[in-house]
């Protein structure tokens, strides 16, 4: 539906844009201002777009309050083992179960598709138990291992795995005749070739495990092993109400950088998740 | 004769491991980690998930006896599951509609040929990449009583609702903090898929004098059919998962006014420590995401007009 | 540089044959192409010589070695493939020394090597471009670069110029023929373009589902076609086929009573003439003139004789107008007859 459009066209175009931007910004935005507004200015009314006086001691009471560094390194962490590991297990059985002839390779790829119809709240309980059996409550494995080898791991399969189908064959035939084997050619030939999948599977593994939320707080009851999203709603106060200017600085930490690496690789992000989901 | 003699013997020394049996042996090692996996944190816990179900497992009490379809009894004479169904779907169907109406619309926006669309694309996608827990503290705290979104109504002269506190806007509300957090990924699919139709395809409509608002009914939407049809579904499911925005924004509150199935699950599961009626719950999140996928493999046979 | 023989060489998928027992001896240096319409398993004869398609039955062997079970690398060709399947993350030099690196060899003999290979492909320029910055001349120069460089026993072309414009095919067609002239090598060149076949062969291949219709020279195969198969695939425009008896007074069409060389019993059978081996006489058969094509150096007609519709190629300028009456002759030398049944060439 690529046209020109009139100017006036063009004018409504761009107002009805900036209105429904609105919702989209205004949030975030609200949210670092409000973040270094003094306590007693926060519900002020009318509303400050800008702050009127700046206070940034909540950012140094989220540290009092928490072990948010401890916290902030748990999640960063767990999120870079997780997408590290995601990339290998999923490059290697994409890679496969595309291209590798073995018996009952159809049946086990529709095994492990398996996991992509499973939402993951319905295997919770069992492993809760699974877990509590080994050991492994109020620790971080849970939060690595399922990720990694569980069922978030299979749509990153299933993406590596229709990169790898779409690269010409002729150049690992072309490989093999150069002498090399399976391996090698996976590792000097399909692998390098992938950067953009392995990319778009990078960034969505990051972001699923950055932001998970009812695993850490099904797993995780110690504050010093909490993860980020489950710190952000412990900001509360002796009655149990929400310390509001010190809740919002942590989630400014927690979500700004995420957002600036964002804006700097936007092209990256859409286009990698575009072209991901468009495949899934 | 001597030939034929060769080539056997040629074999006999390779012995089993033949080029085709070498690169399937590393086929299994490619995928055993992947397999592995599949079969301990989903195989299994999904055999033991149906296996807990047929039992009385209360964790505080210590109790756990093989009761039969005991747990699918209670389920139906389960008070509050007619409730928590209705609001699961009141809640997957509007936030459905609502994310795809958007998306569609703001895709077709972004597809016209005008400066600054790049960063308009960029800024309706930025809460995808905002962490979820902090885009929805943001607006638990904007949706207070005295917060921004009443302040800013105010200065129009309209006075806000307590938005959390009252079951309709409480309803109204989640949905909208969920819909806007992830609109950026649909829209993102329809803009691509958008491009994706030819040019070719307008321009001989343009010749053949077929006017715009049909051209959307009768090219674009088909061209994009299978994009809405697979992005409702994943839409939809994604509906049915949702839980931090609920546990934060409301609780499921008031009453059970936002009380979704997972939420529902989690609350018996780890609230209460009921883990035979929490698997239970499991197994009714379970068909219904089976049978939504069934259905969508059912329509994609059916009103899917194009696919390649 | 070794022969390569194929010695009743079959391939099945499952319960279908693509290949059914092919015998070809390749003589050492020799350039042969493999030539058939798509799905003939020209191709696929070609990649179970590479080794990347088991074999089903038979035996191949490169140089007096039976190389059924050995790995590709491990025969000691090298292969062009028809999209050049250069390494895309790879820049020319790299693309080029890469199957040296894996075959060991000290970093100086590699850089030789490449370099004289570069050198004979004129690809000195290009060395650091990576693929995507090159024309599709260049990529294609690069794909046999990469297959020089090894010093292979047996090159294998897949297609190689079918990617490329009609003008740079032209070009390319004499470039690897006179590499082959230069290195001698023994060759084994899949196409479907019979033109290609004919210009650069030493040995054609006509391949048909899944058999040899016949392997020879190519002015043999265009002289004579050992059946209509061959005959009318070879040569373009195709040869022309006419389906009658042969009597002693000559062969009888319907419509026409069209002149044979002496020799040949009786019988039905197939009466094969090229165009080109039609002549304006004027006692000739008397034709009818459906389509005039003027080529500036010849004259294509389309035109009846009898009740048959034939094709003749004239070097003269012909100006007749639909439904004018030529009169035509066959070189009675240049005239093919087969059985009807069976095929079999006659004479």
């Amino acid at each position: 539906m690529k046209t020109e459009l009139s100017p006036r066209a063009q004018a409504l175009a761009y107002l009805t844009l900036c209105v429904l931007l609105i919702p989209f910004v205004f949030p975030t935005w609200w949210m670092v201002t409000s973040s270094v507004k003094p306590v007693s200015q926060i519900f002020a009314f009318p509303p400050d777009i800008w702050p009127r006086a700046f206070d940034f001691s909540s950012y140094s009471d989220v540290f009092k309050i928490q072990p948010f560094a401890l916290q902030y390194w748990n999640s960063a962490y767990i999120a870079g083992i997780v997408t590290v590991g995601t990339m290998i297990v999923a490059s290697m059985a994409g890679y496969a179960f595309a291209r590798i002839k073995f018996p009952f390779a159809n049946a086990i790829f529709m095994v492990v598709l398996v996991g992509l119809l499973i939402p993951s709240e319905v295997t919770l309980v069992p492993l809760f138990q699974l877990f509590l059996k080994w050991g492994m409550i109020n620790t971080h494995w849970p939060l690595i291992l399922v990720p990694i080898f569980g069922a978030p791991a299979v749509f990153a399969t299933f993406i590596m795995r229709q990169f790898f189908i779409s690269l010409p064959v002729e150049l690992e035939e072309a490989a093999r005749v150069d002498g090399l084997g399976r391996f090698k050619i996976f590792w000097t030939i399909a692998l390098p070739l992938a950067r953009p999948a392995l990319a778009a599977v990078a960034i969505f593994t990051f972001l699923g495990s950055w932001n998970l939320y009812l695993e850490p707080i099904v797993f995780i009851s110690s504050a010093d092993k909490f993860t980020l999203p489950q710190a952000l709603t412990q900001f509360t106060d002796a009655y149990g109400g929400p310390m509001w200017n010190i809740q919002l600085a942590a989630a400014t930490m927690t979500a700004v950088p995420v957002l600036v690496v964002f804006i700097v690789a936007q092209k990256q992000f859409v286009e990698g998740l575009a072209h991901t989901g468009l495949k899934g | 004769m001597a030939l034929a003699l060769d080539t056997s013997q040629a074999r006999r020394k390779r012995g089993f491991w033949t080029m085709a049996r070498r690169d399937a042996a590393t086929g299994y090692l490619f995928i055993t980690p992947q397999l592995i996996g599949i079969i301990i944190f989903v195989l299994i816990p999904l055999g033991l998930v149906f296996w807990y179900s047929l039992h009385e497992w209360n964790v505080l009490a210590g109790s756990f006896r093989f009761t039969g379809a005991a747990n699918y009894e209670k389920l139906l004479s389960d008070p509050a599951l007619g409730e928590v169904m209705t609001v699961t779907a009141v809640f997957s169907a509007g936030l459905a509609l609502l994310n795809m109406s958007l998306a569609l619309g703001l895709a077709l926006l972004l597809n016209q040929k005008l400066a600054f669309m790049t960063v308009f694309r960029t800024l309706f996608f930025s809460p995808v990449v905002v962490s979820l827990v902090a885009w929805t503290i943001v607006w638990s705290f904007l949706l207070q009583s005295n917060g921004g979104i009443n302040g800013l109504l105010q200065m129009i002269g309209v006075e806000g609702p307590n938005w959390l506190r009252n079951p309709t806007t409480a309803m109204i509300s989640v949905i909208v903090v969920q819909a806007l957090k992830n609109v950026g990924l649909n829209m993102i699919l329809f803009l691509a898929a958008l491009q994706g139709v030819p040019r070719e395809l307008f321009e001989a409509a343009r010749v053949d004098g077929v006017p715009r608002f049909k051209q959307f009914y009768r090219i674009t939407l088909p061209m994009i059919s299978p994009t809405i049809l697979l992005a409702s579904i994943v839409t939809i499911v994604g509906a049915l998962q949702v839980f931090a925005q609920i546990m934060i924004l409301t609780q499921g509150g008031p009453g059970f006014s936002t009380t979704v199935l997972v939420y529902y699950l989690y609350q018996q599961a780890f609230q209460f420590y009921l883990f035979g009626y929490g698997s239970t719950l499991s197994i009714v999140l379970l068909v219904i995401v089976g049978a939504l996928t069934f259905i969508q493999w059912q329509l994609r046979r059916k009103f899917v007009f194009y696919e390649n | 540089m070794a022969p390569v023989t194929l010695k009743s060489v079959k391939k099945s998928y499952g319960v279908s044959d693509v290949v059914h027992g092919i015998d070809i001896d390749i003589a050492d240096g020799e350039f042969v192409v493999l030539v058939g319409p798509s799905g003939c398993g020209k191709s696929t004869l070609l990649r179970m010589i590479a080794g990347l398609e088991t074999i089903t039955g038979g035996e191949i062997s490169i140089g007096g070695r039976v190389v059924n079970e050995l790995e590709p690398k491990d025969r000691d060709i090298a292969m062009v493939f028809q999209n050049y399947a250069l390494y895309p993350h790879m820049t020319v030099a790299r693309n080029m020394a890469f199957s040296l690196e894996h075959r060991g060899g000290s970093k100086a003999e590699i850089a030789e090597r490449v370099s004289w290979a570069a050198d004979i492909l004129g690809l000195k320029p290009l060395l650091e471009r990576f693929p995507r910055q090159l024309s599709g001349g260049q990529r294609q120069r690069v794909a046999m670069g990469r297959a020089i460089v090894r010093n292979p026993q047996v090159f294998l072309f897949d297609e190689p110029l079918s990617n490329l414009d009609a003008k740079l095919r032209v070009v390319m067609r004499g470039e690897i023929k006179g590499l082959h002239q230069r290195l001698g090598v023994t060759t084994v060149y899949v196409t479907h373009d019979q033109v290609e076949a004919m210009t650069m062969a030493d040995k054609i291949v006509v391949m048909n589902a899944g058999r040899v219709e016949q392997f020879g020279a190519p002015l043999d195969l265009y002289d004579r076609p050992a059946n209509p198969f061959v005959a009318g695939f070879i040569g373009s425009p195709a040869m022309n086929f006419i389906e009658g008896q042969l009597t002693p007074e000559g062969f009888a069409a319907r419509g026409v009573m069209l002149p044979v060389p002496p020799g040949p019993a009786t019988g039905d059978a197939l009466y094969g003439i090229r165009p080109e081996h039609f002549e304006l006489v004027s006692d000739g058969l008397p034709a009818t003139v459906l389509l005039v094509e003027p080529m500036g150096s010849e004259t294509q007609v389309t035109m009846t004789i009898g009740e048959h519709q034939v094709i003749g190629v004239f070097r003269e300028r012909l100006r007749a107008q639909p439904g004018a009456t030529i009169h035509v002759a066959p070189q009675l030398n240049a005239v093919h007859l087969f059985d009807a049944a069976s095929g079999k060439r006659l004479n």
